[in-house]
């Protein structure tokens, strides 16, 4: 018998040239290693704990915190628990974030724009702006902000505008609104949550009319009147029914004390103040750049068309630029509100109760490690719920096939 | 020049209100700033710190006893010097021209700054302004001798890091390097060693991670996602004060450990999961088309993505990356939660300490953004520059 041809005596390929098991092979092997890897870790923290006999599980969560909070939103008292105390942090660090986010986005897009005005001095500006504030760290920022605050006069020589507005190194105290009672309050805002549900509607139906009639019967304006009416009725309805309206202004006052504190109003102190300037600058830098890149992606022949069309400047961003650069915009712009969250993670440097800074405080009296799967979890629940809502909005947005 | 006025300034009426408002406006910031910087702002606490905002507390008599070891830093920086100007002296363009420049008037005006004589003696002084002298000398070497190639710089380059962190630790037994603790390393010095490691690290494990993500093997991806999400969802100052006590009780007692090692690990870990996602967005961008040209000519699926996907993809995500490095030299400033005196919180204990200067904080932390500023803006002027000349987004 003479030798077969090459290709007649083939077996196939030899098993470790398969590319299913040289895949399945490496997947194993990698999911061992890390699988290993994990439970060492785990086996020597487990280990370290019995030995030295650190505290674990989440028994304290109970106990009383018994460490005061600098600033807090919800009432609080030492004698509040852990849980509670932790719930207070998150509130600040949670306020912080969205106060941060709504002030950082107008901020920057307001310069962004500026950026690619057709004005030189103006774009110039802009591009200084964003160029200092988003290369210097945060943390200098926020030093340099906070230092201002102390250097500024005590409560009573403290700067005061028309009666309402005091300045001081105690930080910033502004008029607030405050509830005359709970029941009238809790039975407003159902009224005017019912209210903001009645203007939606009837603008939504002027809208469909609108495209039907062809002719337009100013929907914003009359979804908002039929709101402001009915939440005024309930108002109404309320002042007389409970004999107060559902809620007064509380003026901030000087008080008389050898402390010199302010009483009334909100007082958002020294350390709150500064992390909201530096978080809202150094973001907004962040922000404009986006804003810039997403105006300059919407193609030049739609301003044009939407001037051709008789548009002015500010129409044509506002209904056909902006709308369509949104699309390009939203994505990094949840990240950045993403980063701002994170970013308000330095409060504890200017004195600031924020989650990390309490929790930070919280180690020295309660165990380390289950304090800090709490606050992995926080933050991991807030980046979800900041994604989870910029992806529907981005959605909501996105081109369609119609 | 009036034409250029009348469109790009006076366009429209509106505008040239715009433009004279913003005018009066920025002149009036100008005015009252410059008369603050020259006049009114006391310049003397940045005079007081003087060399100490460098390096810290390295050479305090509890880091450094009985000697002098401000030499040691300076070393290392002459040699980092050195290097600069042998990339000059081999790429000869005017990115790394300008940057040289600037590097040379900063030292140099550092060197003669009217510091404090205690504070920055003679000997300081002048090893500061011989790094202008090692610039040249690089550029020379980089000329006129073999070692002006790409990859004699880059090993040269190692070995100045690894040199550089031998000498600030210094050598057990070898007279005039004793051991300085890490604890004791400080000030701007302790920024540039972190992101110096940092930059060099988190960028293979990124690229490591992005191509992990892709990856059509279901247990590594599921993996590199869960790392990447964990560490994106945690701010990076939570992760390293849980680091001081996580990493301690992760090793065996015997592992030798500090914390500055520990904080390296965790700037490490939280950059490269940053840097997997823009890389991520480079490899996305690609079009198929450059995968299966490549698999059809024959390539093996690892030089495929070595060799053909990764270089355009890093490519068309430059300044995401360089924002990366940016970020995390801005990030190295965070390490004070672990009790590290770097460059801001030493200047922001000094501040504490001495009540007399707390009215001048304003000044200091002036300084050090411009000082942080200078840095950032130099890396983000070179990758514009780099990018103009790959020619992205021309092809």
């Amino acid at each position: 018998m003479t030798d077969l041809p090459p290709f007649l005596t083939y077996k196939g390929i030899p098993v470790w040239r398969h590319v299913q098991v040289i895949q399945w092979v490496s997947q194993v092997v990698s999911g061992i290693l890390v699988a290993v890897l994990v439970v060492w870790f785990f086996a020597n923290i487990a280990n370290a704990v019995q030995g030295r006999e650190i505290p674990h599980g989440f028994g304290f969560l109970e106990r009383a915190y018994q460490t005061p909070i600098g600033q807090h939103f919800i009432p609080y008292d030492s004698s509040d628990t852990f849980l509670y105390a932790f719930i207070v942090a998150a509130t600040n660090t949670l306020i912080v974030s969205v106060v941060g986010v709504v002030l950082a986005t107008a901020l920057g897009i307001a310069v962004g724009v500026a950026r690619l005005s057709s004005n030189w001095v103006v774009s110039k500006i802009a591009l200084v702006y964003v160029e200092f504030f988003r290369n210097v760290p945060l943390l200098v920022q926020l030093f340099f902000w906070f230092y201002i605050v102390l250097a500024l006069p005590p409560v009573r020589e403290g700067y005061v505008v028309g009666g309402w507005l005091f300045v001081n190194n105690g930080g910033i105290s502004v008029p607030s609104p405050a509830p005359n009672g709970v029941s009238g309050l809790v039975i407003w805002i159902v009224v005017a949550a019912i209210a903001a549900a009645a203007g939606l509607a009837v603008r939504r139906l002027l809208l469909l009319r609108e495209l039907r009639a062809g002719s337009t019967s100013h929907p914003l304006v009359s979804g908002a009147a039929v709101a402001v009416i009915i939440a005024a009725v309930g108002w109404l309805a309320v002042s007389v029914g409970f004999g107060a309206p559902p809620l007064h202004v509380s003026h901030p006052a000087p008080e008389e004390g050898a402390f010199g504190l302010i009483s009334g109003g909100l007082t958002l102190s020294g350390g709150l103040v500064a992390l909201l300037a530096g978080l809202v600058i150094y973001t907004s830098s962040f922000i404009a750049e986006i804003v810039r890149a997403g105006l300059q992606s919407v193609s030049r022949g739609q301003s044009e068309a939407a001037r051709a069309l008789g548009l002015s400047q500010m129409e044509t961003l506002r209904q056909v630029t902006f709308p369509q650069a949104l699309r390009v915009i939203v994505p990094p712009l949840i990240s950045q509100y993403l980063n701002l969250t994170k970013n308000s993670s330095l409060a504890g440097a200017i004195g600031y109760s924020d989650l990390t800074n309490v929790a930070k405080t919280m180690t020295q009296t309660a165990p380390a490690v289950s304090i800090y799967i709490l606050i992995m979890a926080a933050y991991l629940a807030m980046s979800l719920t900041y994604s989870i809502i910029g992806n529907l909005y981005n959605r909501h947005i996105r081109l369609t096939g119609g | 020049m009036i034409g250029w006025m009348r469109t790009n300034l006076f366009g429209t009426w509106f505008s040239g209100v715009i433009t004279v408002a913003s005018i009066v406006i920025a002149g009036l910031a100008l005015w009252f700033g410059l008369r603050w910087v020259i006049f009114e702002a006391d310049w003397s606490v940045v005079a007081v710190l003087g060399g100490r905002m460098i390096i810290g507390q390295y050479n305090t008599e509890a880091a450094c006893p009985g000697q002098n070891c401000f030499w040691r830093p300076q070393v290392a920086l002459l040699m980092v010097t050195t290097l600069l100007g042998m990339a000059w002296g081999y790429s000869g363009g005017t990115i790394t021209k300008r940057v040289v420049i600037g590097v040379a008037v900063i030292l140099a005006a550092f060197a003669f700054l009217p510091y404090r004589f205690e504070t920055m003696g003679l000997d300081v002084r002048l090893l500061l302004a011989a790094n202008v002298p090692a610039l040249a000398l690089g550029w020379a070497l980089a000329r006129y001798t073999r070692l002006g190639s790409v990859q004699s710089i880059a090993l040269l380059g190692v070995a100045a890091f690894l040199i550089t962190v031998v000498l600030l630790r210094g050598l057990p037994g070898v007279p005039g390097l004793q051991l300085v603790s890490v604890i004791h390393w400080g000030g701007l010095m302790l920024n540039l060693v972190l992101a110096v490691a940092g930059i060099v690290v988190c960028f293979p494990i990124g690229v490591a991670l992005a191509l992990g993500r892709r990856s059509n093997l279901p247990v590594v991806k599921v993996l590199c996602v869960v790392f990447i999400e964990v560490f994106r969802g945690v701010p990076l100052i939570t992760l390293l004060f849980m680091s001081q006590v996580l990493v301690p009780l992760a090793f065996p007692e015997a592992f030798p450990q500090n914390s500055l090692f520990r904080a390296a690990v965790v700037i490490i870990l939280f950059s490269s999961a940053y840097m997997a996602e823009n890389i991520r967005g480079g490899l996305q961008a690609l079009r198929p088309g450059q995968a299966e040209a490549a698999r059809a000519l024959g390539l093996p699926a690892w030089q495929t993505t070595l060799v053909i996907l990764l270089p355009q993809a890093i490519r068309n995500v430059i300044p995401a990356i360089v924002g990366q490095f940016i970020a995390l030299f801005k990030d190295t400033t965070l390490v004070y939660i672990i009790g590290m005196l770097d460059v801001v919180e030493f200047s922001r204990a000094f501040i504490q300490g001495n009540a007399e200067y707390l009215a001048n904080a304003r000044e200091l932390f002036i300084f050090l953004a411009l000082i942080f500023w200078i840095f950032t803006y130099t890396m983000s002027y070179v990758s514009q520059r780099v990018e103009r000349e790959l020619g992205v987004g021309e092809r």
